[in-house]
């Protein structure tokens, strides 16, 4: 049943890249427990406006836990406490009334702060340029069905491939570690006899532009897997390291 | 060889160094600790022990020389990968939660490491070291737990070790590839039964020696 | 001018081929010299940039979102129609090409839909070979499923989240090519002007969504692929983003804007929880399959469902539609859904829901059955409601989710600008008055991989391109124009907000621009939005400045576009005196509420030419000529 809750929200606000930032202190009064934890931003930031101040910045867009770009720390736990669940899909039943809820942008040095809660995310990107693809020009595919691709290969595969880059796993490694996100995209592609040619070269350029980008090296820390909103496995990240010391050990790449 | 030390160089090979170093000083804990039980048959078990170990000369030398190599890289890596970490948040949150993914062991790794250091150094010097001209190992290990001082720094020691093994042992099994869904619970498994075997094992001696010698 | 389709001569089966055999071709050296413009990443933007640059031409990209990987295709769940017969049901390029049609209430262009048809097979083709990891037989070869308004199983499906794995398959195809620096990505970018010199499109601008800078980009061509106009209606189920400005912009500027008024309902979502709802979220469809749908016969009924007897409850569908029952079609189910609320007898505390119980088909199937087929969806009923639909029946109401209208193209995907091509739902070619399941992302890649990288070909060869740089004049009065537009709004600094504004346009077009029309109610639409739009220009408060990350004045800028494009939907849906698809004039139905088509009067595609700020638009016809397959009545009794 709807009740409406009353909060002390405790948010970040930073101008631009160079601010410092700080947390301010906002009231949300009236907060109906059926609206999405966006939603409660939503009438936070109609209040700013009317008031003349400025709204609170926060990426989002498809609101329905697919698109991959919203998110904050709240309390401690990227896209809040529930499991398996973004921001956007994140409900204020989960919260009680005269909760202090704290939100925070991702903090990683890959992910440099934009306004407020938004923050870039390019290296994300760019990880996916540097060989999270197949190379295969539109045109020359053969028919869908020349290569069988065994049931559990595909399954596996797909769960890798839900990835929905929204970067919280990098947000919850205590390292900063981007190593789930490199590891899904390498295990999706090499499941699937279609990536297999490239394995090797993708497993190397993949963790060389890692390294490069500022992330922090994963410890086993198992946060990553633990927030993923798609609950993507650290069996991925196993793998991403057997392919990196195939690719290194055992193939022709530099 | 640059291929090579780009490999090590990268995130995940240094990670291969700190698996492949950790999982040398399981094998070399088990074995010490095979060895140390021998303490419960007496004083001539021990040092019959320790005889037999030091007659197989050269190889523990090369054994000790391989453990220091292990021991620089262990270190030497950790330190690194801990700055490393540490930088790649700039900001640190100011409210942080686990999910449940932590452990006690994971969220203490580099400070137990420090600690495990510092006691090996201390051990190192205490018995190791220790002047075996006059005396026995026997005597000197046995003497040295009649002050509870000792026996309290040994345990809190081997604790510490329990507790970053009970981290290293599987992370180590994840880090060189070997997870899979069907194997991976036994080898947590093991990890956990042998953390607590290094701790109370270990833990167990210098109590014993305490107040049944 | 008169609208020439360029629809090429010859057996329907033959055109396309002869179509390729006889556009130019662009020497390969040559290639790299022409640049084009792609706006928009999601399934046609994404594919189109792919191809393009593969083909070696210079590519420049934009998109709103933060990466390409964003655009809405990723939350379409379904899956992708192709004719592969893999089935041996009897599936072939032809049945799909008359579903197609039919579906579409025979509003769409033959040439069009036989082609879409006929490149579906190379889809698949081309999308297994990127990685996209679809569902499989336990041999390994692809698995089908049945969809809505087919009696073939003909879809191809990677679990609930096809548009994802597909855009995801088309985002790497063209990570790769940024990568050989062949396309230059140009992420949270927002089209504010299309660049038109001599009546050719030859460039854009935007406004960097970070810094606020405007910016302006010259080309060779401009691809339009910014999606529908869902969010016309504020709720909908596109995403937040999801604007018409790019394509209002270039109904300005000459293109003409085909069938505005067609969108389609979608009778399954969620419902309106409150006033704070920001969008609405789809259950897919297939859950009608076992689920029935009632309301309480009684309006005052307030008790929980559970307490509700059999005897007090109206299952309405069944009760009208004896032999579909809960199956019946979309729009149909929308209507009624809509019918009963309107009585009083919705259910939820808003009073905006129908019962879709399954309590009968647990019973009959268990538990462990319906969890297999449903769990998930299931789950993300109950994250968004609190609500377990085992043990109390789901609550459903229809939303908007997709326009089939759009910007008019020809045969090439070109507008009546020269040199824009428009792609994906923002154009209106091929799925007429409805859409069928499963078959956005079919046109959207088609159009992207299979499509524009021949068409665009066969312009730039056979077109003298005079030398443009964004040192034109034109670029600088249009970004003078983007600039002042901008201050504009911000200079208002009036009492309501965005949103507000927003919210009040969508409830005035769902209430009479929605699923039900009628000519009163369009003709009062029409007034209150010209009187909205009049309040919102003195009365819109926009805060923050121009040069910096300001998320208000993105959304002032869009909903500007919206409340000038809604009265050109409605002037739309005022001309077009039938009932077809989606656009149900509630004058012209059947005896059983179905729509009425008027194939003498409006077997035609309207296409509308903007006249100026506050001028009626002018309309063109393109007659659609059906020569292959005969226009019948849909019926489902």
């Amino acid at each position: 049943m709807t009740k409406a809750i009353n909060l002390t929200l405790k948010v970040w606000r930073q101008k631009g890249p160079e601010d410092k930032g700080r947390l301010e202190t906002y009231d949300a009064k009236d907060i109906s427990t059926n609206m999405s934890f966006l939603e409660m931003l939503d009438v936070i930031n109609e209040q700013l406006t009317l008031a003349g101040k400025e709204p609170i910045a926060f990426d989002h867009d498809c609101r329905e836990g697919i698109c991959g770009m919203c998110g904050a720390v709240v309390n401690g736990r990227p896209h809040g406490p529930e499991k398996g669940t973004t921001l956007c899909q994140l409900h204020m039943r989960h919260f009680s009334d005269r909760d202090t809820i704290f939100i925070e942008p991702w903090r990683s040095r890959a992910f440099k702060i934009i306004k407020d809660l938004v923050v870039d995310r390019g290296a994300l990107d760019r990880l996916i340029q540097a060989g999270g693809y197949i190379s295969a020009n539109t045109g020359g595919a053969p028919d869908a069905n020349a290569i069988p691709v065994p049931q559990a290969s595909a399954e596996l595969a797909f769960d890798a491939a839900a990835c929905i880059g929204c970067g919280a796993c990098v947000a919850a490694c205590p390292n900063a570690s981007a190593m789930l996100f490199v590891g899904a995209k390498v295990s999706h592609l090499v499941l699937l006899p279609q990536g297999e040619p490239e394995a090797a070269q993708r497993a190397t350029a993949m963790v060389r532009e890692m390294d490069s980008l500022g992330f922090g090296n994963c410890s086993n820390e198992r946060e990553c897997e633990a927030e993923c909103p798609k609950e993507i496995s650290i069996t991925n990240i196993a793998r991403l390291n057997r392919e990196y010391f195939k690719s290194r050990f055992f193939s022709n790449v530099k | 060889m640059n291929w090579f030390i780009h490999t090590i160089g990268s995130s995940i090979g240094k990670k291969l160094l700190m698996a492949i170093t950790g999982l040398g000083f399981c094998g070399f804990l088990a074995v010490h600790l095979a060895g140390n039980l021998t303490i419960y048959g007496g004083k001539a078990s021990f040092n019959s022990y320790s005889e037999h170990l030091h007659a197989l000369e050269p190889l523990v030398t090369i054994a000790e020389w391989g453990l220091l190599t292990f021991a620089v890289v262990h270190v030497l890596t950790g330190a690194v990968l801990f700055y490393q970490n540490l930088k790649a948040r700039p900001v640190r949150y100011s409210v942080n939660k686990s999910a449940g993914g932590r452990s006690l062991g994971s969220r203490t790794m580099p400070y137990t490491g420090i600690l495990l250091l510092a006691f090996v150094i201390f051990h190192l010097i205490n018995f190791h070291f220790a002047d075996r001209t006059v005396t026995t190992i026997y005597a000197i290990v046995s003497g040295a737990f009649k002050h509870p001082a000792y026996v309290v720094v040994y345990i809190i020691a081997v604790a510490i070790a329990a507790v970053h093994v009970s981290h290293g042992f599987w992370s180590a099994f994840q880090t060189i590839g070997a997870n899979h869904p069907k194997y991976m619970p036994l080898v947590r498994t093991i990890g956990t039964v042998f953390s607590l075997m290094v701790g109370i094992g270990f833990g167990a001696i210098p109590v014993y020696l305490f107040i049944f010698v | 001018m008169p609208l020439d389709a360029k629809i090429p001569i010859g057996p329907l089966a033959e055109k396309w081929d002869r179509h390729r055999f006889e556009l130019k071709l662009v020497n390969p050296a040559n290639k790299r010299k022409f640049e084009i413009i792609v706006v928009g990443t999601g399934l046609a933007g994404g594919s189109a940039s792919a191809s393009l640059a593969e083909l070696g031409y210079s590519v420049k990209t934009f998109c709103i979102q933060d990466s390409p990987r964003r655009a809405h295709s990723i939350a379409a769940q379904g899956g992708i129609n192709a004719a592969k017969n893999y089935t041996n049901e009897g599936d072939s390029i032809w049945r799909l090409f008359y579903d197609t049609v039919k579906g579409g209430d025979f509003r769409a262009r033959e040439a069009n839909v036989y082609r879409l048809a006929q490149i579906s097979n190379n889809i698949i083709d081309q999308c297994v070979a990127q990685g996209v990891p679809f569902a499989r037989d336990y041999g390994g070869l692809l698995a089908n499923r049945s969809f809505g308004g087919a009696q073939v199983a003909r879809t191809f499906y990677a679990r609930g989240q096809t548009g994802q794995q597909l855009l995801l398959g088309a985002y790497s195809a063209m990570m790769r090519q940024v990568a050989t620096g062949r396309v230059t990505m140009y992420p949270r970018r927002e089209m504010l002007e299309l660049v038109v010199i001599n009546g050719q499109a030859r460039g854009i601008v935007v406004r960097n969504l970070i810094t606020g800078a405007i910016e302006s980009h010259a080309a060779d061509a401009v691809v339009l692929c910014t999606g529908g106009y869902s969010n016309v209606y504020f709720l909908s189920t596109n995403a937040m983003a999801s604007n018409v400005s790019a394509t209002y912009r270039a109904y300005q500027k000459g293109a003409y804007f085909a069938n505005p008024c067609f969108t389609q309902i979608h009778p399954t979502c969620i419902p309106v929880h409150g006033a704070n709802q920001s969008k609405l979220t789809l259950m897919s469809e297939s859950l009608r399959n076992d689920g029935r749908v009632w309301v309480p016969k009684n309006a005052a009924e307030k008790r929980p469902a559970h307490q509700i007897p059999e005897s007090e409850r109206d299952y309405y569908l069944e009760r009208k539609y004896p032999s579909f029952g809960n199956l019946a079609p979309r729009d149909v189910a929308s209507r009624s859904a809509k019918e009963q609320c309107d009585s009083g007898r919705g259910v939820g505390e808003t009073g905006l829901a129908v019962y879709l119980d399954f309590a009968d088909a647990i019973k009959r199937d268990g538990r462990a059955v319906f969890e297999q087929k449903y769990s998930n969806l299931f789950q993300m009923y109950e994250k968004i409601t609190g609500e377990d639909p085992y043990e109390t029946p789901m609550m459903i109401y229809p939303a908007v989710h997709y326009t089939m209208g759009g910007l008019w193209v020809d045969y090439n995907l070109m507008s009546t600008i020269d040199g824009l091509f428009v792609l994906g739902e923002a154009n209106f070619s091929d799925h007429g008055a409805n859409r069928l399941g499963a078959s956005a992302l079919m046109q959207g890649l088609a159009d992207g991989y299979f499509i524009v990288p021949y068409t665009i070909g066969g312009y730039l060869a056979g077109t003298t391109l005079p030398n443009v740089s964004i040192d034109h004049p034109a670029f600088k009065d249009y970004s003078a124009e983007a600039k002042n537009r901008v201050r504009k709004l911000l200079s208002i600094q009036g009492k309501r907000t965005v949103d507000d504004f927003h919210k009040q346009l969508g409830l005035v077009m769902w209430d009479y621009c929605g699923m039900a029309r009628n000519n009163d109610g369009l003709k009062k639409a029409k007034e209150m939005i010209q009187e909205l739009r009049d309040e919102f220009w003195q009365n819109v408060l926009v805060p923050g400045s121009e040069n910096d990350f300001n998320q208000s004045l993105e959304r002032v800028g869009r909903v500007a576009d919206f409340l000038d494009f809604a009265e050109l939907m409605v002037i739309d849906a005022l001309d077009r005196q039938e009932s077809c698809g989606g656009h149900f004039n509630e004058a012209y139905q059947t005896e059983d509420s179905e729509a009425k088509r008027d194939d003498e009067n409006f077997c035609h595609a309207s296409a509308w030419e903007f006249a100026g700020e506050g001028k009626t638009p002018i309309l063109h016809k393109e007659p659609l000529v059906f020569e292959n397959v005969e226009l019948t009545q849909r019926s489902y009794k």
